[in-house]
């Protein structure tokens, strides 16, 4: 980027080129330098997650991320992948603003989480559906109290509980199973129930961390499909994985962490590094 | 309509955790009782003794209460001897017939009737003396203290020094039984709420994930204590209610002088006991539930 001004001025110097060329080899520069910025913020912009330059250490002096630049546009599917301790939760845990980093910006849904308040946390994780391994589901609750328990600590009134959450259990293909307690369901339904609460609120974003982790191989590939089914209907899909099977069947996008860098962003990838 | 939405469900879910987690609430909640009683009858017996304090004030400067065996001629001779000492401007002689009267006539005054309850009270006759220079108080009861007539002296200094101190000490002793019970309470409403906020720990991890606002995590647990409050003075309410018309004579007999207060004081305590019930039970669960979420932030 730097370099007709490096050239012009290593020639300026050596008396090859006059000032008039100088002064067009910096406008030069700095024409582009503002065609760069004007991209980049066009890419923010146009991203519903991005990260620049983030670093996250925690208050041991554990390095968790360091220089983690990824822009994740609308309607994603995106693995993220890596070891144990690679960083993923944390990656995670700076989507929702669990953590705030500590070099960097984090820019979700157009919000930058670094500066945000704490008032607006709430907002930001009603554009941000997420789902876990252990389902976190309540016990004593039915399917349709589970999902519906989103809606109702979030202020919402009855009348737009009654109609979200039928179309939601509809959408996970959980209708018929609306009175039931998660312990009188098999694991792949206990999913699915997280996912339609996850949905409450048609998020821009669903966040899936390690969503299979506990289902056998058929039930896995069935939240897969669901998690697909979602992704067309428009919603950017981030799944931390260690199901090596699933992302190479998939040949999504793939975001690979190790040691809290991010070592490799390929679309149509798969689980490991294929050259 | 959202704030309404808002009020219910934190209503709701404060009534469904102060009953899920029954044993510690009720517990919480005698104890807030214990608390409200010693209040209330602190506060009643404060109020008494004041009461007691501006009779006096409204009494004459010298009182001396007479021997049983006193003839009224005897009783004449020292009045009019009386009435001969310097700086005495008035002597009253007021028969024990005229002093329940005045007795009964001071409850009439705050909105009661007098009722000992079929107790025997025994008023003296005495005779009472204004004077015009307020310095001849302890000359006057030293000279009427010789004489066989007169069985007692009661000058108001005495009795105010004398009440003074008892409301002084009663108020003492008092606040600090108060005090040490409302810290007890404190820590029983912390524990009750904090137990019901980690039983709930999931539950309030979810409302984190979906994007409850801290309001609706904060408020039902802050509801929850509000309600042990509540309760609790309700209850005490209640029993000071019951137990108002037979305390009046005991604090009579008890304190030797009309305490009596006015029936409107029964409101006033009331409202004194719900406000400390309400607001104990708010202070020890916003403690609670803030030092939580604090932490999960």
């Amino acid at each position: 980027m730097t370099a007709p001004l490096v050239n012009a001025t290593v020639q300026l110097r050596h008396g090859r080129r006059s000032a008039a060329d100088a002064r067009m080899a910096l406008d030069s520069m700095t024409a582009t330098l503002l065609r760069r910025s004007v991209a980049r913020e066009l890419e923010q912009s146009s991203s519903v997650i991005s990260m620049t330059d983030l670093g996250m250490t925690y208050p041991n002096g554990k390095v968790a991320l360091s220089d983690v630049n990824v822009s994740i546009a609308p309607g994603d599917f995106v693995f993220l992948v890596g070891p144990s301790g690679a960083g993923k939760t944390t990656f995670i845990r700076l989507l929702i603003r669990e953590h705030v980093p500590t070099t960097g910006s984090v820019i979700v849904a157009g919000r930058d989480l670094a500066r945000m308040r704490r008032r607006h946390i709430p907002a930001l994780r009603r554009r941000i559906g997420i789902v876990f391994q252990d389902f976190r589901l309540l016990p004593n609750k039915s399917v349709y109290e589970n999902v519906a328990f989103a809606l109702e600590v979030t202020g919402s009134s009855r009348a737009e509980i009654r109609r979200r959450v039928p179309q939601l259990l509809n959408l996970v293909g959980l209708h018929e199973h609306g009175q039931h307690l998660p312990t009188q369901l098999s694991g792949g339904e206990q999913q699915r129930t997280a996912i339609a609460r996850a949905l409450v609120h048609d998020p821009a974003i669903l966040i899936a961390d390690e969503p299979t982790g506990n289902l056998d191989p058929v039930t896995s590939w069935e939240i897969i499909q669901l998690l697909i089914q979602i992704n067309e209907l428009g919603t950017t899909v981030l799944m931390a994985t260690h199901n090596q099977e699933i992302v190479n069947a998939m040949r999504r996008r793939v975001l690979a962490l190790e040691n809290g860098a991010l070592i490799r962003d390929e679309l149509g990838a798969a689980y490991e590094r294929e050259y | 309509m959202p704030f309404l939405r808002f009020i219910g469900f934190a209503v709701v879910r404060a009534w469904q955790g102060f009953w899920r987690n029954a044993m510690m609430s009720l517990a919480a909640t005698a104890t807030v009782i214990l608390m409200l009683v010693l209040l209330a009858g602190l506060f009643i017996v404060i109020s008494g003794l004041n009461s007691g304090l501006a009779f006096i004030e409204s009494k004459v400067a010298v009182t001396a209460q007479l021997a049983d065996n006193v003839t009224p001629a005897q009783r004449n001779s020292l009045i009019a001897d009386v009435e001969a000492m310097p700086g005495v401007s008035r002597v009253d002689y007021v028969s024990p017939g005229a002093a329940m009267i005045r007795l009964q006539k001071t409850y009439a005054e705050r909105g009661q009737r007098l009722d000992l309850g079929g107790a025997p009270i025994k008023l003296f006759a005495s005779i009472e003396i204004s004077l015009s220079d307020a310095d001849q108080a302890g000359a006057v009861g030293e000279a009427l203290g010789g004489r066989s007539e007169v069985a007692r002296i009661i000058t108001k200094q005495a009795e105010y020094d004398k009440l003074l101190g008892v409301i002084g000490l009663v108020r003492t002793v008092g606040l600090v039984a108060v005090g040490l019970v409302a810290l007890t309470v404190l820590f029983m409403i912390i524990n009750t709420i904090r137990i019901a906020v980690y039983s709930r720990a999931n539950e309030i991890e979810i409302m984190r994930l979906v994007g409850a606002s801290d309001s609706f995590i904060r408020w039902p647990f802050i509801l929850e204590g509000i309600l042990c409050g509540l309760i609790g003075a309700i209850i005490t309410v209640m029993l000071v209610a019951i137990v108002w018309d037979p305390i009046q004579p005991a604090m009579v007999r008890v304190f030797q002088m009309p305490t009596a207060v006015s029936a409107r004081f029964l409101t006033t305590v009331s409202l004194l006991v719900l406000s400390v019930g309400l607001g104990v039970g708010a202070l020890g669960s916003w403690i609670s539930v803030r030092s939580y979420l604090s932490a999960a932030h």
